[in-house]
Parts: C-alpha cells; sequence; structure tokens
C-alpha cells in the first residue's frame, strides 16, 4: 500500500485533536528534541532583518499533493460587497431595462436583504465598460489602471454565495461555514504548510476603510476558529504597535528588553534541568521568537527606504497612514518576507444608496494601488508564485434599490491573478441581466478549493480531527476549477 | 517496529512511534478482541462514511453500524461478515484486494486501513463479530471498584478513595505505580489555583508545610472549596460552554445586558446547587413553578446564543440560526453529542437523525425572540417599533445586583465622608470664612425668595422663533409651521439676583390647560444648551455635571439606559399633560456679576411652554435642589445660631455651590464619588431572560435551508434511540421536560459528559479525551470503568459537583508530583495512564489573575459588570453600528479578575486570546493550550502586566525584608510559592545589580517604566524601583509563574 503518510491517517492529526501539546512538542515528553534545537538555532542564528533567507517552520504536509504554483495568498478583500455589475460583468439589456419593471420570472421565491417586499426595477449600469489588452477583457471604466493589466487577470463572473448579510458572508467567504470557530483560510494555509518566517506572524491582516458604505468586519474573520491560536491571523494596526503588545513599554529600550528576555530564558532553563516538562523548552524558544517579532515589525513597516516612484505608484500618501494604498505596499513587503496568507480589507462597498457616487470612490481608493501591487510583484519576479485574489464577501442586485443595489448571492464576481492562475481568461457567466450565475458557476467552497489546489493542496486532505469529524476548509462540497489553472 | 519509517524525517518517525504506542495502550489487556474498544475507531475513521447511518451518502445498501445489516447479502450477494469466518467475509477480501475497484476504503478517499488494523478486524471477525452498542449510549451502572493494585508504599497513596484504586489497577497492569506526591508548596500550589485560580499567599503555605495533622491536605480542600473564589474559578468552563459573552456577536455587535446571569452560575457553583437543579433552572427556570428572580436569570441562558440587528436580514432565517445554534449547544453541553451534522443530514456517525434535530429546536420554539432586533420598513417589526442600534436585547428583567448595592453604598459613604470633612472644615477649619461668604450671600438672596429657584423674566434674542414671554417668565413659542419649527434663545439676566454663585438650573415644560406640553401630545426629546454671558457679550458654555427630570422615557447608549438626561431629554408620552421639571447641576458654581446672562437655547418646535430657573442650592439628587427642610433653619436669614450645626446641614449645597478655591479638590472628589454611585443605579441591572411565547411550528429543513418549507412539521423530543425514561409520550413536550430528561437516571450520557469535563479540568485530558464527543467519532475511555463509576456516583449522591471535585482532588492520582516520567515516554507518551499529574498552564483569566495577585493589586471583589482591562487603541476600530470606543476602567474595577472582562466577541480582548480563551460565539467544551509568540509579547509588553511588574517591586521594596536576597525570597514566594534555588538567586542578584546600572543611566525612561499604569506612584526610587520592577518582570513571564505544576 501507499508508503507514504497519509494526512487523513496521520498520526499527528489524531495525536492534534487528542493533545494539543502533542503536536507542538512532537510528544509531551520532548521526542522532538532535534527538532527544539532547530527551532532554537533558527531563532538565534539569522539576521532579524535578513530577507530572502528566513527561517521557516513546516505544515503538517510534508509533501505537497499537486506541483506547487502559488506559496503565499494576498486577499484583497472589497468588504461590504462590490457590485459585479459594474466592475467585471457588463450587462447591456440590463441597461435597456433601466427603470422598467424587473422581470418576475427571475426573481420569484429568492430571497433579498433589504429589498423584501419592494416592487423590484432593473438599474443598468451607471458607468461605460472597456474590453482592454490582448484578451479583450470588459472591465469597468472605473478601473482605468485595473484596466491597465488585463491580460493579467483571471476573472471569474459567475460567482454564488450561500449567506446575503455581511457578517455570515464574511464567514463563509473566509472559512467555509457559517457555524463559528471555524479556522479561516489563512489559518488552513498556515497549518498545512507552515511558514516561510518566524520572524512575523504567518498571517497577516490590514484593514482600511473608504468614505461610503462601510460595514464592520470581526477579527473571527481571520481566527484559527479549532486550529491552535499559533495558526490565527494578526491584524497589523495602522496606528500604535503593529502588532500587538510588540512595542517595548514605556521606558524599556530595546538593549533592556534583551536583558530581560536572557534572563527569563536564563531561568527558564534552570526549570527545566528539574522539571521534566518539554513546553519550558518551547517557552524558552518563543522568548527568542517574540523578541526577533519585536524588531522585525518595525522594519517591516518602516518605508524610509522605498523609492519615491514605488509610493507614487501605489498613490500611497502617506506611509503607514492606513489607507489601502499604504496597506498594498505593506502587503507587498509582507510577502517579500515570506508571510503566507496576507489579507487587506477595504470596507468601502455596501452601496445600498447613492452609489453613484460611492462606488466611483470606493473604485479610486482601491484602483491604482491594486494594479501597482499585480504590477510590482510582476517585475520583482514574485507574481508567478503570489496568488492575488480580489472580490467581495457577495454581488449586489442587478434590481435597483432607491439609488443604488442590495446584497446578492446568485451572482457575484472575483478576481484572481499570479500564483499559477491563466492570466487574461474570464470564466463563466451570468444570465442576461446578471441576475444569476449560469454558466460554469463557481461557489466559494470551488474557489477554495481551486486556491488550495495552486498552493499544491489537495482539499480534501487536509484535515483537522474536530468534535469527532476531519473538518476542511471545503466542509464536504468544492471541486477544483482547473480552466482557472494556468 | 521502526523499520517502515526509517526512511522518514525524525518528526515523523517519532509520530508514528507515538501511535503504535498509543494502541498497545489498549493491546494490552486485549485477550479477545472488543467491538466498541477495537473495532468501531476502525469502522467509524474509513468505512461509515459510506456505510453509515447516513441513508444519503450510502453505498452499495450496505450498513456496517448494524450487525442484521452487515451480516446480509448485499446487492452483489456477497455477505460482508460472516461471524467466525474471516475467509468468507467480503469486508476482509475487500480490505487486501489488489484490484483498485474492488479495494476498501477506496484509494480516492486517501483513508487507510493499516495491516495492525486489518488484522484486528479479521480476529473480530473470526471471535464472532460480537457487536457492542456504542458504549456512551447506554446508561452507565456502578461497576465494582477494583481492590489491591498499589494500595501501599508511596504516601501518595489515598486508601479508601476509588478514583485511585482505578487508576492503580490499570497502572498494575503495565507493572507501574503512581508518581510520589508533590511537595507541599507545590501540591497547595495547585489545588489553590485549580479550585480558585488563585495563587496560595506564603503563609498559607506556611502553614500548611508545617501542618503535621494527618488530615492536614483534606482541610486545605475544605478551606479552598469554601472560598467565594471557587464559584468563580468552577465557572469559566462552564461560560465556555454555554457561549457566555457580553456582546451579541454578529454584525455591528452590540453590548446585551447578561452579567446577572454570570453571577448565578458563580453562585450555583459557591452554593453547590445540584447540578440538576441548575440544569433546570437555566433550561427552563421561567416554567418552574413559584420562578423568582434567581431561576429567572437562570434562563438567559436561552438567550446567549449570537442574535442580529443587520439591516437587511431575513428573521426568519436568523431564528434558523438561533435554533440551531441552541441545538449545537444544548447536545454538546449535557450528551457531548455533535448533533450540529444532523442539522443538514442525518448524522454520519452516530444515530442522530435530521428529524432529532429539529425535534430538539421544537423544545426552544416558545422562546420569545426575534430574528432581527430591530424595526427596518423592509422587515417591518411591531413589537419593536423605534428601535435602534442603541436598544437593548428583549426581553428583560430587572433584578438586584448585590456588587452593585455594594459599590453603591460604598460610594456613598465616600459621599457622606467628604461631606462631614466639608461640614468641620468649614466650622473651624480652613473653610470657615468660605463658609461663612458663601452662606451670606445664600442668605441674602433667600430674601427675595424664599424658595431658592430664581427666574428672572428672559428676553427673545434676535436669532429665536418666535415667542411671547410672561411676567412670571414662561416662555412660549408662539409662531406656526415652518417659522416655530427652529430653536427658541432667550437670555435671562441672572445679575439681577446680586451678590452669589449659581449651582444648578431648571427647566420646567409646562401644559397648557388641558394640553399637553408638547403640541402632538406625544415624547420629544430636547437638548437645552445654556451659556453664559458677560458684560461684553461673550459666551462661554455651562458645564453640566448631572441632570435629572421627574419625567422622562429611557435613551439608550449601545444597549444601556443612559443616566441622566445631560445628553437629551426624552419626555413622557404617557403623562404629557403633567408638568416636566428637569434640573441640571453645574459642574462648578458660578459668580453672578454684573450684567451676568444665562442664555438658553433649546429646540421648540413640540413644545408649548417652558421657564427657566436658576438656584445657589444644589443637591445630590438634582431635583432635591433649592431650599429645602433641612437647610431652611441653616439658612434662615437673621439667625446665626450655631455654625457647627449650620456646616452640618450645608456641608453638601456648600460643596456644590461655593466657588472658594479651598473647596475644589473636595468637590472634585466627592462629584467622582457621587457619579460612580449614579452608576450603580440603586443596585437594580437588566438582564435577559427567557419568556415564553406560543410556539411557533418548527419544521425539518431539508438540507438546512431555511427557505425549503417542504419538511414535516416535527414536534419537541429527545433523539429517538436515546431511552426516553419517565419522558411521557406527548407532542407537547416542553424546556422542563427536556431538563428532567437530560438529568434522568435513564439519560446515558448527561452525567457522562460532566465528570468527564471535571476530569480534563484537573489531569489536563478527559478519561476520553474527546470531551465534546463521547459519540463514535470520540475516543474509547482509557478508565471506561471509571469514568462510569464518576458517572453513577455524580447522579446518585445528588448531582453533587463539589463531592466530585472533592472526590477529585483528595485522591492520590491527583496528588502525585508532575514531573512527567521520562521512562514512560515510549510506552504512554500522552500520560494517559497518569502515572504523575499534568503539568498545566493557567488559562488566560487565571494568567490574569496570578500576576494581580502576586502583585499585591487583585480586586476580589466577586460578580458584578464586566470591567474593561487595558486595551489597545484603536482595536474596535472595525466595529460599527454604533461606533465604539473603548474606555478601560477607572480605579479598583482596573484590577478585576479575568473573569470579569467585558467580552467582545467579534474582537476577544487581545491578551485573552493570546492566551486560547475563546470567543464565545460558539459552545467550546475544549480551549486549545498553546504555547506562542503572542504570550510572550503579552507578558513582556501588555500594560497590565507592566504596571502588576512595578507594583509587584514597589509591594518587594516597601516590605520588612531589607536586603536584595531576602526580596528575591519573598519575590519567589509570592508567585511560585518556593524559595529560589541557589543558582536562581545568583542570576537574578546579578541581573538586579545589571538593571540597577541600567536605570541609573536613563533616569527619565526609569521614571516612566515605574509609572506605567494607574495605580498610584510609589514613593521609592525611581531608578530602585525600575531595576525591581524588571525583576518582576523576570519573574512575572517565568514559565513556572504561568504554569502549574
Amino acid at each position: 500500500m501507499n508508503s507514504r503518510p497519509n494526512p487523513l491517517t496521520d498520526p499527528d492529526a489524531f495525536a492534534l485533536s487528542v493533545n494539543r501539546r502533542t503536536f507542538l512538542q512532537r510528544s509531551a515528553y520532548g521526542l522532538g528534541g532535534a527538532a527544539l534545537a532547530s527551532l532554537l538555532e533558527r531563532s538565534l542564528g539569522v539576521s532579524a532583518a535578513q530577507v530572502g533567507t528566513p527561517p521557516s517552520w513546516r505544515g503538517v504536509l510534508r509533501e505537497p499533493h499537486f506541483p506547487v504554483r502559488a506559496k503565499r495568498v494576498i486577499h484583497l478583500c472589497m468588504a461590504g460587497g462590490p457590485s459585479h455589475l459594474e466592475t467585471f460583468d457588463w450587462k447591456p439589456k440590463l441597461k435597456a431595462l433601466h427603470d422598467q419593471p424587473f422581470p418576475e420570472s427571475f426573481t420569484r421565491g429568492q430571497q433579498l436583504a433589504q429589498l423584501q417586499n419592494k416592487v423590484l426595477k432593473a438599474r443598468g449600469a451607471f458607468c461605460k465598460f472597456t474590453a482592454c489588452g490582448k484578451s479583450g477583457l470588459e472591465i469597468s471604466d472605473l478601473f482605468p489602471r485595473i484596466q491597465s493589466i488585463a491580460d493579467e487577470l483571471c476573472v471569474v463572473r459567475s460567482m454564488q454565495t450561500e449567506q446575503i448579510n455581511h457578517d455570515p458572508a464574511h464567514a463563509f467567504m473566509n472559512s467555509g461555514s457559517i457555524v463559528k470557530g471555524r479556522p479561516s483560510m489563512g489559518s488552513w494555509l498556515m497549518y498545512g504548510l507552515g511558514a516561510e518566517t518566524e520572524n512575523l506572524p504567518g498571517f497577516v491582516v490590514l484593514t482600511s476603510a473608504g468614505k461610503y458604505g462601510l460595514q464592520p468586519v470581526s477579527a473571527r474573520q481571520w481566527s484559527a476558529g479549532f486550529l491552535p491560536s499559533k495558526f490565527q491571523g494578526i491584524q497589523l494596526q495602522s496606528r500604535g504597535d503593529a502588532v500587538h503588545y510588540v512595542g517595548n513599554p514605556e521606558g524599556v529600550c530595546q538593549s533592556t528588553q534583551r536583558q530581560v528576555v536572557d534572563e527569563i530564558n536564563r531561568l527558564n532553563g534552570m526549570l527545566a534541568t528539574d522539571h521534566v516538562d518539554p513546553e519550558i523548552h518551547t517557552r524558552i524558544a518563543q522568548y527568542e521568537l517574540a523578541f526577533r517579532m519585536q524588531s522585525s515589525v518595525p522594519e517591516l513597516s518602516d518605508f524610509s527606504k522605498e523609492p519615491k516612484k514605488v509610493l507614487e505608484d501605489y498613490g500611497v500618501k502617506e506611509p503607514g497612514d492606513g489607507s489601502f494604498a499604504s496597506n498594498c505596499l505593506l502587503a507587498r513587503r509582507l510577502a517579500e518576507r515570506g508571510v503566507r496568507m496576507i489579507q487587506l480589507y477595504h470596507r468601502a462597498w455596501d452601496h445600498h444608496g447613492d452609489i453613484e457616487r460611492a462606488m466611483p470612490a470606493a473604485a479610486s481608493d482601491v484602483d491604482r494601488p491594486t494594479a501597482a501591487l499585480i504590477r510590482d510583484l510582476r517585475e520583482r519576479g514574485m507574481l508567478d508564485d503570489t496568488l492575488i485574489l480580489w472580490g467581495g464577501e457577495f454581488g449586489r442586485t442587478p434590481m435597483g434599490q432607491g439609488t443604488g443595489r442590495d446584497h446578492h448571492i446568485l451572482a457575484f464576481s472575483v478576481f484572481m491573478a499570479g500564483g499559477g492562475v491563466k492570466p487574461g481568461i474570464s470564466y463563466g457567466a451570468t444570465d442576461e441581466l446578471g441576475y444569476r450565475s449560469v454558466d460554469n458557476v463557481v461557489s466559494v467552497h470551488d474557489l477554495h478549493a481551486t486556491m488550495l489546489a495552486l498552493m499544491g493542496i489537495d482539499h480534501k486532505r487536509l484535515n483537522f480531527k474536530f468534535q469527532g469529524l476531519d473538518a476542511r476548509l471545503t466542509g464536504i462540497a468544492g471541486n477544483v476549477v482547473k480552466p482557472l489553472m494556468g | 517496529m521502526q523499520t517502515p519509517f526509517r526512511s522518514q524525517p525524525r518528526a515523523v518517525r517519532a509520530l508514528g512511534l507515538m501511535a503504535l504506542a498509543a494502541s498497545a495502550i489498549h493491546a494490552v489487556a486485549a485477550d479477545r478482541v472488543e467491538y466498541n474498544r477495537d473495532v468501531r475507531p476502525i469502522f467509524s475513521e474509513n468505512c461509515f462514511l459510506c456505510h453509515g447511518p447516513d441513508k444519503n451518502t450510502r453505498k452499495a445498501g450496505l450498513r456496517l453500524d448494524l450487525p442484521e445489516e452487515a451480516v446480509r447479502a448485499g446487492k452483489s450477494g456477497k455477505i460482508a461478515i460472516v461471524p467466525g469466518k474471516p475467509a468468507e467475509s467480503e469486508l476482509v477480501r475487500r480490505l487486501v484486494t489488489s484490484d483498485a475497484d474492488d479495494l476498501m476504503p477506496p484509494p480516492e478517499t486517501h483513508k487507510q486501513v493499516t495491516a495492525e488494523q486489518r488484522e484486528t478486524l479479521r480476529r473480530w471477525i473470526a471471535e464472532g463479530a460480537v457487536y457492542q452498542p456504542h458504549w456512551a449510549y447506554i446508561a452507565p451502572t456502578r461497576p465494582a471498584v477494583p481492590q489491591g493494585g498499589t494500595k501501599k508504599g508511596t504516601s501518595a497513596t489515598k486508601a479508601g478513595n476509588p478514583i485511585d484504586a482505578f487508576i492503580d489497577a490499570r497502572l498494575a497492569l503495565q507493572r507501574l505505580k503512581r508518581s510520589p506526591e508533590a511537595d507541599r508548596a507545590t501540591l497547595l500550589r495547585r489545588l489553590s489555583l485549580d479550585l480558585t485560580g488563585l495563587p496560595p499567599t506564603p503563609a498559607e503555605v506556611d502553614a500548611f508545610v508545617r501542618d503535621r495533622s494527618a488530615d492536614a491536605y483534606e482541610r486545605q480542600v475544605d478551606r479552598l472549596l469554601r472560598s467565594p473564589h471557587y464559584g468563580e474559578r468552577m465557572a469559566v468552563p462552564w461560560l465556555d460552554v454555554v457561549r457566555f459573552a457580553d456582546t451579541v456577536g454578529y454584525h455591528g455587535d452590540q453590548n446585551v445586558n447578561v452579567f446577572p446571569y454570570r453571577d448565578y452560575v458563580i453562585d450555583a457553583f459557591n452554593r453547590n446547587k445540584p447540578f440538576d437543579q441548575f440544569t433546570r433552572e437555566q433550561l427552563a427556570g421561567d416554567l418552574l413553578p413559584g420562578a423568582g428572580d434567581e431561576a429567572r436569570v437562570a434562563t438567559a441562558f436561552n438567550r446567549l446564543n449570537m442574535v442580529t440587528r443587520e439591516g437587511g436580514a431575513q428573521p426568519k432565517e436568523y431564528l434558523s440560526k438561533y435554533a440551531a445554534d441552541r441545538v449545537r449547544t444544548v447536545s454538546m453541553t449535557w450528551l457531548g453529542s455533535t448533533m450540529g451534522c444532523s442539522e443538514c443530514h442525518d448524522h454520519k456517525y452516530d444515530p442522530f437523525t435530521s428529524r432529532d434535530f429539529y425535534s430538539m429546536e421544537a423544545f426552544f420554539a416558545d422562546v420569545k425572540q426575534w430574528g432581527v432586533y430591530n424595526d427596518y420598513d423592509y422587515t417591518p417589526n411591531p413589537d419593536l417599533k423605534g428601535w435602534s442600534n442603541d436598544h437593548p436585547f428583549p426581553p428583560e428583567i430587572e433584578v438586584d445586583s448585590p456588587y452593585l448595592r455594594r459599590q453603591a453604598s460604598q460610594w456613598s459613604q465616600s459621599m457622606r465622608a467628604v461631606e462631614a470633612r466639608v461640614a468641620k472644615d468649614a466650622t473651624r477649619g480652613a473653610l470657615r470664612e468660605a463658609f461663612v461668604n458663601w452662606r451670606d450671600e445664600v442668605r441674602a438672596s433667600l430674601v427675595r425668595q424664599p424658595e431658592g429657584w430664581f427666574s428672572p423674566k428672559p428676553s427673545r434674542e434676535t436669532n429665536s422663533v418666535p415667542i411671547l414671554i410672561s411676567d412670571s417668565a414662561v416662555v412660549s413659542p408662539s409662531g406656526t409651521g415652518e417659522a416655530r419649527n427652529g430653536e427658541s434663545v432667550i437670555r435671562i439676566p441672572v445679575s439681577e439676583l446680586g451678590q452669589g454663585t449659581l449651582a444648578a438650573l431648571r427647566l420646567e415644560l409646562l401644559p397648557d390647560g388641558a394640553n399637553a406640553i408638547t403640541l402632538s401630545g406625544g415624547s420629544t426629546t430636547i437638548r437645552p444648551s445654556f451659556q453664559w454671558v458677560d458684560a461684553q457679550g461673550k459666551a462661554t458654555s455651562a458645564r453640566i455635571r448631572f441632570a435629572e427630570a421627574n419625567l422622562s422615557e429611557p435613551r439608550y447608549a449601545n444597549g444601556h439606559e443612559m443616566l441622566g438626561i445631560q445628553d437629551g431629554w426624552k419626555t413622557s408620552s404617557k403623562r404629557s399633560k403633567e408638568p416636566h421639571v428637569g434640573v441640571w447641576l453645574l459642574q462648578s458654581p458660578q459668580r453672578v456679576t454684573t450684567s451676568l446672562a444665562l442664555r438658553v437655547t433649546l429646540r421648540t418646535d413640540q413644545i408649548r411652554n417652558f421657564r427657566v430657573s436658576v438656584t445657589p442650592l444644589a443637591a445630590a439628587y438634582p431635583l432635591a435642589s433649592g431650599q429645602r427642610a433641612d437647610t431652611a433653619e441653616a439658612l434662615s436669614p437673621g439667625k446665626s445660631g450655631d455654625l457647627a450645626k449650620a456646616a452640618d446641614a450645608l456641608a453638601l449645597p456648600f460643596l456644590l455651590g461655593s466657588d472658594a478655591p479651598a473647596i475644589v479638590e473636595a468637590r472634585k472628589e466627592w462629584q467622582t464619588a457621587h457619579g460612580r454611585w449614579l452608576e450603580c443605579r440603586g443596585g437594580r441591572s437588566p438582564v435577559v431572560v427567557t419568556a415564553a411565547w406560543k410556539p411557533v411550528p418548527v419544521r425539518v429543513l431539508p438540507r438546512g435551508n431555511w427557505q425549503d418549507e417542504s419538511g414535516e412539521i416535527v414536534s419537541a423530543n429527545p433523539p429517538r434511540f436515546l431511552p426516553r425514561g419517565e419522558l411521557p409520550n406527548s407532542d407537547s413536550l416542553n424546556r422542563l421536560d427536556l431538563a428532567n430528561w437530560l438529568v434522568s437516571p435513564a439519560n446515558p450520557l448527561t452525567s457522562r459528559v460532566f465528570v468527564n469535563r471535571l476530569w480534563k479540568q484537573f489531569f489536563g485530558t478527559g478519561l476520553s479525551a474527546q470531551v465534546d464527543d463521547l459519540g463514535a467519532q470520540g475516543e474509547w475511555p482509557t478508565h471506561p470503568e471509571l469514568l462510569d463509576w464518576m458517572a453513577v456516583e455524580f447522579r446518585e449522591k445528588g448531582w453533587d459537583v463539589r463531592h466530585m471535585v472533592r472526590l477529585i482532588v483528595t485522591s492520590g492520582t491527583y496528588r502525585q508530583s508532575a514531573n512527567l516520567r521520562l521512562e514512560l515516554k515510549d510506552r504512554d507518551p500522552n500520560n494517559r495512564w497518569l502515572a504523575s499529574q499534568n503539568p498545566r498552564r493557567l488559562e488566560a483569566e487565571f494568567v490574569r489573575d496570578n500576576a494581580l495577585a502576586i502583585a499585591g493589586m487583585l480586586n476580589l471583589e466577586i460578580g458584578g459588570p464586566s470591567a474593561f482591562p487595558y486595551q489597545p487603541a484603536n482595536y474596535y476600530a472595525n466595529i460599527q453600528f454604533p461606533d465604539r470606543d473603548y474606555r478601560s476602567s477607572a480605579s479598583a474595577e482596573q484590577y478585576r479578575r479575568g473573569l470579569y472582562s467585558h467580552w467582545q466577541r467579534t474582537f476577544l480582548h487581545p491578551m485573552l486570546a493570546n492566551f486560547d480563551a475563546p470567543s464565545r460565539e460558539e459552545c467550546t467544551a475544549t480551549r486549545t493550550v498553546s504555547n506562542t509568540p503572542q504570550q510572550a509579547l503579552t507578558l513582556l509588553n501588555d500594560p497590565t502586566f507592566v504596571e502588576a511588574a512595578r507594583v509587584f517591586a514597589r509591594r518587594l521594596l516597601s516590605g520588612s525584608d531589607t536586603t536584595d536576597a531576602a526580596r528575591i525570597r519573598t519575590a519567589f514566594r509570592l508567585a511560585i510559592s518556593r524559595e529560589p534555588r541557589a543558582t536562581e538567586l545568583a542570576s537574578l542578584t546579578s541581573f538586579l545589580q545589571l538593571q540597577r546600572v541600567e536605570a541609573a543611566k536613563q533616569p527619565t525612561d526609569a521614571a516612566r517604566l515605574v509609572s506605567v499604569g494607574q495605580w498610584p506612584a510609589a514613593k521609592q526610587s525611581p531608578i530602585e524601583l525600575a531595576a525591581w520592577t524588571q525583576v518582576a518582570r523576570v519573574i512575572l513571564n517565568l514559565h513556572e509563574t504561568v504554569t502549574r505544576f
């Protein structure tokens, strides 16, 4: 039979659920002494700022299931749910029907959000679309710079989700489940693949906000759920300490902090000679890592060495101002430093009303930085193994809601770029009014399965025993959408 | 055994070894293969998905979970299991065939049955393929306590504790004995942290170490079980399973009024409420005969699920989410079962059907609730008309809070203490002159207006809407339509009062004959603004401290009723024909100067008549301002009387009304106490509860789809396959029936589930490791007889939780040393035989408590509203509806225990999150125990721990010790209940010397470090204090400090 360790029957997956300490420590008795030694070695050896040879730790997958196309993900989450009808899904028929009653044959018996119990009228796109690049991808004129990189994009026009309100829809997009306490995509990736750096968290979240259409997001969107908290996303703050508690206390300089950490570890080392408890060794290693993180995080957010031209390309007005532009630049720096999953939330897309003013504003927040990020990664040779995902938690109704559009789950668009996706294509289609995805429908689980496949992971084989089940990101569903892969 | 792993990396080899060792545990006593122990796990892991209970995923019509099915010829005519004849059993053939099409499990599932497992299955069939019902679904009976074992020998053996007999019997099979008992100091620290979440004091440790009586340990157990902090410690895991939090979780994650439920849980454990009663009260307290507040507060349990008030949410969809959440919680908390799977399909591993899931939902069909707690035009909700994001989440009741009552009385004493001091100083101290002057001025003014309220006739300012002003100073907006739709602006010539000060302002809204105070007759909200205008026309806002009205309607801010009307006065709609009176207390008194005027601006589009008055005499209850019976004599003109008596009567009006600089500090102190006293709201608090209303019909939702109404309507019933016990066969069972069934002797799960979780609390791992799933996918218990013995003991001794806790902690098994035994690392790598105790990192809340207790700053008050520990700025920036700010608690509340921390579900406090506290969005029976860099960062840099370190340092420096060594010894005894070893002492001593040098080099830094946090500054030299603060930081960060051994 198969001699390769099989993650499904892999003893450590079970050990994890039975006794997590076992996982962290390889066994309660520190059988992983060698592993610990190498952890310490890594912690002490390499200079903190050395980009390119960051220390790493491995996930549960020892060998990829598929060829690895992408090593990391940058998810540009357009929180609030951008209209597909004004981004990537041009519907001339809808435009023609503008302000006319929306055909009931489409909507009968369907779930609506704020349009419940309302008269439904068609609302055509308020902006023009242009066929761009060699690929001729149709992209809304609200995004001139994204238009200019059309040939890098792999647009999916036939997305569907299951949740029509922001909170559960985000949860579904991030964790594949609406039940709370499920790990998010980034946590699954860390669990499966480990990280290429230990100087920084392996899963980083940045948030920014536009002028209109703001909706809250919850830290559960980057929670490790039932996976160990080691795998949780760490939100970098735009003000104060970038990572909570990463700054030294008031009145403590870095050299004193070093002395404190040394003394803690010296005493912990003495304890270890007296007590058989491998957690002590882990603790010592974690203090080393913590101290290194304290040094690496400030370096990460120091943009002073970025050329002026780069700042201009991204549209960064003031580095570290918490704007989407600044976050995109930070995302590139995180990617360079081996962070596995980088998630940017831009809260600006909930356009129930005044869409003609609000959506151009949101588009102008993200258009330039998104295009600059993709181009920058391309120029640095990093786009090939960096998977970009751009999109919201759902789409918006082709029916108008006053001066805007309501939430919509039957159709929306996202795009991917880099990381082994087929560039310059569109996939799937909605019906003539953009109401329902009809051709090559892609579910959120399919999207997850495809993303994992690009990372070299068979989504059916990345499991964690939880409450007696082999839980996975895609639940019991999900099909890899091969035509999206280059 | 190692051969198969030789080609793999070391870690993999290690894991493989471990797995083999783990199965070796089971193999030892196994002369015969047992279905439950040996076979079911293999089937469950590899076969049941396609050949188990779920008919929708069943392949080839074959079920392996039922014996009568497994021995039947399948569609192909072949028989999966022929008892006694493995060679004829298709199952055996399929496991080994080289034909990829026939191989089981199919290669594409990536499941794999090992050679060892195949042999187990073969032997089982050879031995007759005897099935057993799943162990957890058979009601436990009390097994005989094993005799013999390792009773003599170590002092750790506590003869007579049945737990030890079971553990020893298992160890004896391995020819092993328990470890020796831990030393006394370690033992007491373990016991204190386990039973109260607090470290022992050095005095407690000394007393125990010295105590040579035979029952010394038992007496410590009794002392700690009687501690009021026992309930706090026991509450924490319960709050995890019931998912207790301060916010609703979905979308805007608004606050919900719920803390009295936490108090109920703490109190229940402290009073050792029998678990069956505890169960009944929480699920159905409202249905108990003569239900009082306590039982009703308990029913908040049914309201702890996440809820939403998001615009555009479909009420029906969310009602279905809430219902499913309740089933998941109840089934996991009491039944240790993952019924959640059956929301969409029959359970794949356990006999729960989809129908069972919805039948459980039906028990809660009468819980009064709303799908969306708001009233939107697209989802009208007449019950909550006018509701906003700031409103609470009904239904609620108001109950007594002992904590708030204690606080109210304490703050009221503080107020009185200030008043008494002022009275004394006014008679013969520094305030005498100020007092006499103030009294003379007030007396003079009272000559003109004995009741103390003055209403000089105002004039209209040019930007006002048209108004009429009567001679009695009543102002009546007179315009109509647009012209009236604006603000009335008047100027009151308060200088007419002559010499003196003003302390309070009054606004009366007056009805007009039979007409209400408002034009509509309903309620209106007004926000008057008050400005002082001087002779030059320069205006400054009058700063308001607090205001209240005789008649008003509540206004809310993020779920809490706002205190006072200073931020807006919503008039009464029911009593709108009565005069409304509001009084505003000034932050500090205003001196009346020549030409001083008071400008009042208010929206009067709804107001008929109003009048503004001023007074020099303010009171603690604003409405009592002005002249009063108890001040009248002391203020009556002409009488000079006894100064001391006058000062006693007038202390408060003097304190609030005098502008003498000498009184400012006292006034601030009084105002702070007054503010805190007001916040206690008379010792009352609202709390969400369960109220029953007409049950809504519950349908089976095909695939969990709430829009699909094709499913059958089901009545409330427990899962069909479980014994019903005394439960009547009825279609109208209610929550009380459910509760009674859960704790009935027929129920095989509840008592096992509870004692198994309890075991985990004291040993780190349950007897069945998967405490949240005792079903087919769970773990065969390591000590099944012990688990059953304890389950029966628990039930038969009246569901006595404290009895079970005492049994556990007095066992020799519990009292063993926590030094893991190297010689067992291969045989029992996870220490499941318990040949030693397990060391365990403290849970998040207790990491905090422990540090604050060591520093001597922990607030040991029990119960009450949640507190707000320091938290990084802008942490709630991504929460909206309403926007959130976070103000960390002032004074003693800052130092409350971790379990009282404000639990924001969408953004759990980073310290709690970093130490693995769950967000409590979902029932959580197992907290992970991680060891991460984030934990190191928290202990090193979180201001809470830095402040604790500097206060700890102060404690060391202000104690009786005089040498560095003595102080380090004390520090160790406080933090980890032991003396430092020589090497530790030497290391810390030289570290201290270094820090002295460092601190002396950077005195400004030293000063900053020793003033982190709001704890009062110490009088010691900042340099010395800073050096010791670094020592204290080291000690608070030690692995040993956050671990109980």
